[in-house]
């Protein structure tokens, strides 16, 4: 773990942090590191102080890490608040003459000016290139040649070729001139092509190749950046992106537009979630093909929106009026987030039922580094759908699986008839017959059953470590990267990975953890999976390690941790 | 084999459970009879409701039938337009659930202007629930099914459609057939969102807007020389203040007929300038998988990262 290098950008929002970081990122990325970045933003669009961190390291890194090695402060205000996390060896970017041995001072006044007076502007219009002019100075600390920066600068400035070559123009004066005390050397890396991707834009390509041709979207936070994301190929791809009036109509529109026949989703947030919730109940009872993507952010009710937690973990599980069968599956990272996407969809139409997939902010905006994804193995199933004209067709036709075969409008001789109140076979509500009932219910729950069935064990589970292993802890979503990097340095415990939270993978479950010393690990206040766990199999954890100060897990804190389990019951995770 | 030429075609033979002499039977009537004159495949209607009396109407009618939530209605049978734009999309909701609890939706649908047909069955109440005031109730009545007169003014909505950017906004009777049935027609064949807001009289809750008191007072106003058509933009400035001062008319005398009938872009259309190949391509019928292999190409998307 000492590979690594860890880089902050720290300012008001809106000085460019977040172009800096994720300029560095896609640097690094090109240059072959595995990049992971956190960002943790204030709820707001101008002014309020944000951060960045860039994590980068020739070995697989999930997490992001508490060290902080170069640090990047847009403002005095950074550099008071970030200077005790750097490292006593590190480096504080800044043009203020600072007291500490870490100062690396470019004069950015300087730079600027004479980019200024070379392309006959005044230094007020460079002024909002700061930020460029310390990306440079960190890139020069590090070793890599200057024209790989600007490459990237010119890409992210296509469509404003004056602003590259301005921006490059920082570049170039930022290292002709600036001497810095010390350089940064990393390990050399072999390159392999990766790509440096959030899960907006995994689940986005995700739908993209599920085949997805309707997607409805409120705008919230972190969820609408995927919608955004599709929004920007949607011309190329041919699907509609509908912003609507709210969630109700998102998920309606959705589940409307699942019954015409095509492959549809929403994506939200908590808040909007709970909006979509009436709906939810009427596609387990429609038995309709719907996926709602659920990016969890900080609650409850507003909460703080633009900050991470995993807390809707139980609400998800139940939310909706009456019993009727989902799925729910929680991606544990970026590539999981790509197949996961395609599979819910896979999953929505064969069994007929609505399909969660819960994400959260820390995926959504994290950019880590991904292999291309592997399309040879991806399957697009479509389950019992008829397209071509038929006959004698009833919409919930009693079978021996409890699918009945889905025609759609359009559908010679396959009128289909959709109710959310009880129905018969063919879609008409005016029977509150008890048998009729008793047959529909078992019908719609029998999908459960089903699901666990079908499903392999690692579409259910993933299991990491030596399973002799005492220790084993349990999690779900994306703690999965701390937990995996903190877990490097002990050879004694395990983790089990629920990737399916509904249907409740029991069986799988409890083969890994009876009879393990289980510790629960959760961004949330209670340690939700812990109660889960007990109310589906019976087994009771023994430490619950959690954390809700709305930032994600960094893997030190987790190493310290796991120290103090079992012992400890209950640790709280404070690292922000 | 089914046969469209007659409005039996039309029917299913579910039971109606609407009832005896509700004012519903007209519009679903007249709706089976617009059906039948224009002859479109019963597969490729799409029929919604939402919740109340007036949106158990899609068993009623032999298309596809989406029962939706309550206030849905309007916000489902978009999206089908939307998915699968070769169907004839109709949508019905009560006036409680189209303007009450649905009207966000409402208003929303204005912007869009998408090709389809939103009927509102309008009496005033919430029958199924056993006749509280519904949005469009006058201000001050008290129908024998309220504990207390109705302290809240009414919603008027045409000029809510019209407000809100409807292309073609109506008003119709549920005991005029007739008229129902042409203004349906033109309804559906108007190329935008199209409403009708149909005097429909609750006679189990609602004793005050009956047929005693919708048959003196409803008139023409197309018959006293009122053209609704809009064909560019000045003339629909023009048109449309005429048809909200028109629609704020409610008393001795209450205008029906079509108030505006604008064509302009549709929402299709107006999705075809952001995706190119909206509409030519059917979503639903064109493949999406080729023996379960994604007929996709993501390598350009994955590039675009790297």
């Amino acid at each position: 773990m000492n590979n690594d290098l860890n880089l902050m950008v720290a300012g008001p929002q809106g000085s460019g942090i977040n172009f800096t970081s994720d300029t560095f990122a896609k640097l690094m990325t090109r240059e072959g590191y595995n990049v992971f970045t956190n960002a943790e933003l204030f709820s707001t669009i101008k002014g309020e102080h944000s951060y960045f961190r860039v994590r980068v390291s020739k070995d697989i890194i999930r997490s992001y890490s508490e060290r902080v090695d170069i640090l990047i402060p847009l403002d005095a205000k950074s550099i008071i608040l970030h200077r005790e996390q750097l490292q006593k060896e590190g480096a504080i970017i800044s043009e203020d003459k600072l007291n500490d041995p870490r100062f690396e001072a470019i004069p950015y006044r300087e730079v600027l000016q004479n980019v200024a007076t070379k392309f006959g502007k005044s230094l007020s219009e460079l002024n909002v290139m700061k930020n460029t002019v310390a990306l440079a100075g960190a890139v020069k600390m590090i070793g890599i040649e200057e024209d790989k920066l600007k490459k990237i600068i010119s890409e992210n400035f296509a469509t404003r070729k004056n602003l590259a070559e301005l921006n490059n123009a920082v570049v170039d004066e930022v290292f002709a001139t600036f001497e810095p005390k010390r350089m940064f050397g990393l390990p050399k890396t072999t390159y392999t092509k990766k790509m440096l991707i959030n899960s907006t834009q995994s689940v986005g390509m995700g739908k993209v190749y599920a085949g997805l041709k309707f997607q409805s979207y409120y705008p919230i936070t972190p969820a609408s950046d995927e919608s955004n994301y599709l929004e920007s190929i949607m011309e190329k791809y041919n699907f509609v992106v509908e912003q609507t009036e709210d969630e109700i109509a998102a998920i309606n529109m959705a589940i409307a537009a699942a019954n015409t026949g095509v492959r549809a989703a929403t994506s939200t947030s908590g808040p909007g979630f709970s909006l979509m919730v009436e709906a939810l109940s009427y596609a387990g009872m429609t038995e309709t093909p719907v996926v709602i993507f659920y990016y969890q952010r900080a609650g409850p009710s507003t909460g703080m929106p633009t900050r991470h937690e995993q807390g809707d973990l139980k609400y998800a599980l139940t939310a909706g009026h009456g019993e009727f069968p989902r799925v729910m599956i929680a991606p544990g990272d970026n590539t999981e987030s790509f197949y996961d996407t395609i599979e819910s969809f896979n999953i929505a139409e064969r069994y007929q039922l609505p399909v969660i997939v819960l994400l959260d902010k820390a995926m959504a905006m994290s950019n880590t580094t991904v292999e291309p994804f592997d399309l040879s193995k991806v399957r697009i199933d479509r389950g019992k759908l008829i397209l071509e004209e038929t006959s004698n067709y009833l919409r919930y036709r009693f079978t021996d699986d409890g699918i009945s075969p889905r025609s759609v409008p359009g559908v010679k001789g396959g009128l289909v008839t959709i109710a959310g109140d009880e129905h018969d076979e063919d879609g008409h509500i005016f029977t509150e017959d008890a048998g009729n009932r008793i047959k529909m219910m078992n019908k719609r729950m029998n999908k459960v059953s089903l699901v666990l069935k079908d499903l392999d064990e690692s579409s259910k589970v993933n299991f990491y470590g030596n399973p002799k292993n005492k220790k084993v802890i349990v999690a779900w979503g994306s703690t999965k990267g701390a937990i995996l990097d903190a877990m490097e340095q002990y050879s004694d415990i395990s983790f089990l990975q629920v990737r399916m939270l509904e249907p409740f993978p029991v069986d799988d479950v409890i083969k890994y953890l009876k009879g393990k010393t289980i510790i629960d690990v959760e961004q949330n206040y209670s340690g939700q999976l812990a109660d889960v766990l007990r109310e589906k199999t019976g087994l009771v954890v023994d430490s619950r390690i959690v954390k809700f100060n709305g930032r994600p897990i960094a893997y030190e804190e987790l190493v310290d941790a796991f120290k103090r389990v079992p012992n400890e019951k209950r640790v709280v995770l404070e690292y922000a | 084999m089914l046969s469209t030429e007659k409005p039996a075609g039309y029917k299913t033979d579910v039971e109606i459970d609407w009832c005896p002499g509700c004012g519903d039977f007209g519009i679903l009537n007249a709706l089976v009879l617009a059906l039948q004159e224009l002859k479109i495949p019963n597969e490729n209607v799409v029929l919604t409701g939402g919740i109340g009396c007036s949106s158990k109407i899609p068993h009623y009618v032999r298309v596809n039938a989406f029962h939706t939530l309550h206030g849905r209605s309007l916000a489902q049978a978009q999206a089908v337009k939307i998915a699968n734009p070769s169907l004839e999309v109709i949508s019905a909701a009560g006036d409680g659930d189209g303007l009450g609890i649905g009207s966000g939706h409402f208003v929303a649908a204005g912007r869009r202007n998408v090709d389809m047909t939103y009927l509102i069955f309008d009496n005033g109440v919430y029958g199924l629930t056993k006749g509280q005031a519904s949005p469009t109730l006058p201000y001050g009545e008290n129908p024998k099914s309220l504990e207390t007169e109705n302290i809240k003014f009414a919603v008027n909505p045409i000029f809510l459609g019209l407000a809100s950017g409807f292309t073609f906004v109506a008003r119709s009777y549920s005991y005029n057939i007739k008229h129902l049935k042409e203004t349906m027609i033109r309804a559906i064949k108007h190329k935008g969102l199209a409403m009708i807001d149909i005097m429909q009289p609750c006679i189990t809750y609602n004793n005050i807007n009956t047929k005693e008191f919708y048959d003196p007072r409803l008139y023409d106003i197309e018959k006293e020389g009122w053209n609704p058509v809009a064909t560019n933009q000045d003339e629909y400035k023009e048109k449309v203040s005429v048809a909200v001062s028109k629609s704020l008319e409610w008393g001795e005398r209450i205008p029906m007929g079509v108030f505006l009938d604008y064509q302009t872009e549709t929402y299709e259309q107006k999705l075809q300038k952001l995706i190119p190949q909206y509409g030519k391509v059917n979503y639903v019928t064109d493949p999406i998988e080729s023996n379960g292999k994604s007929i996709f190409d993501i390598t350009e998307l994955m590039d675009s990262f790297v």
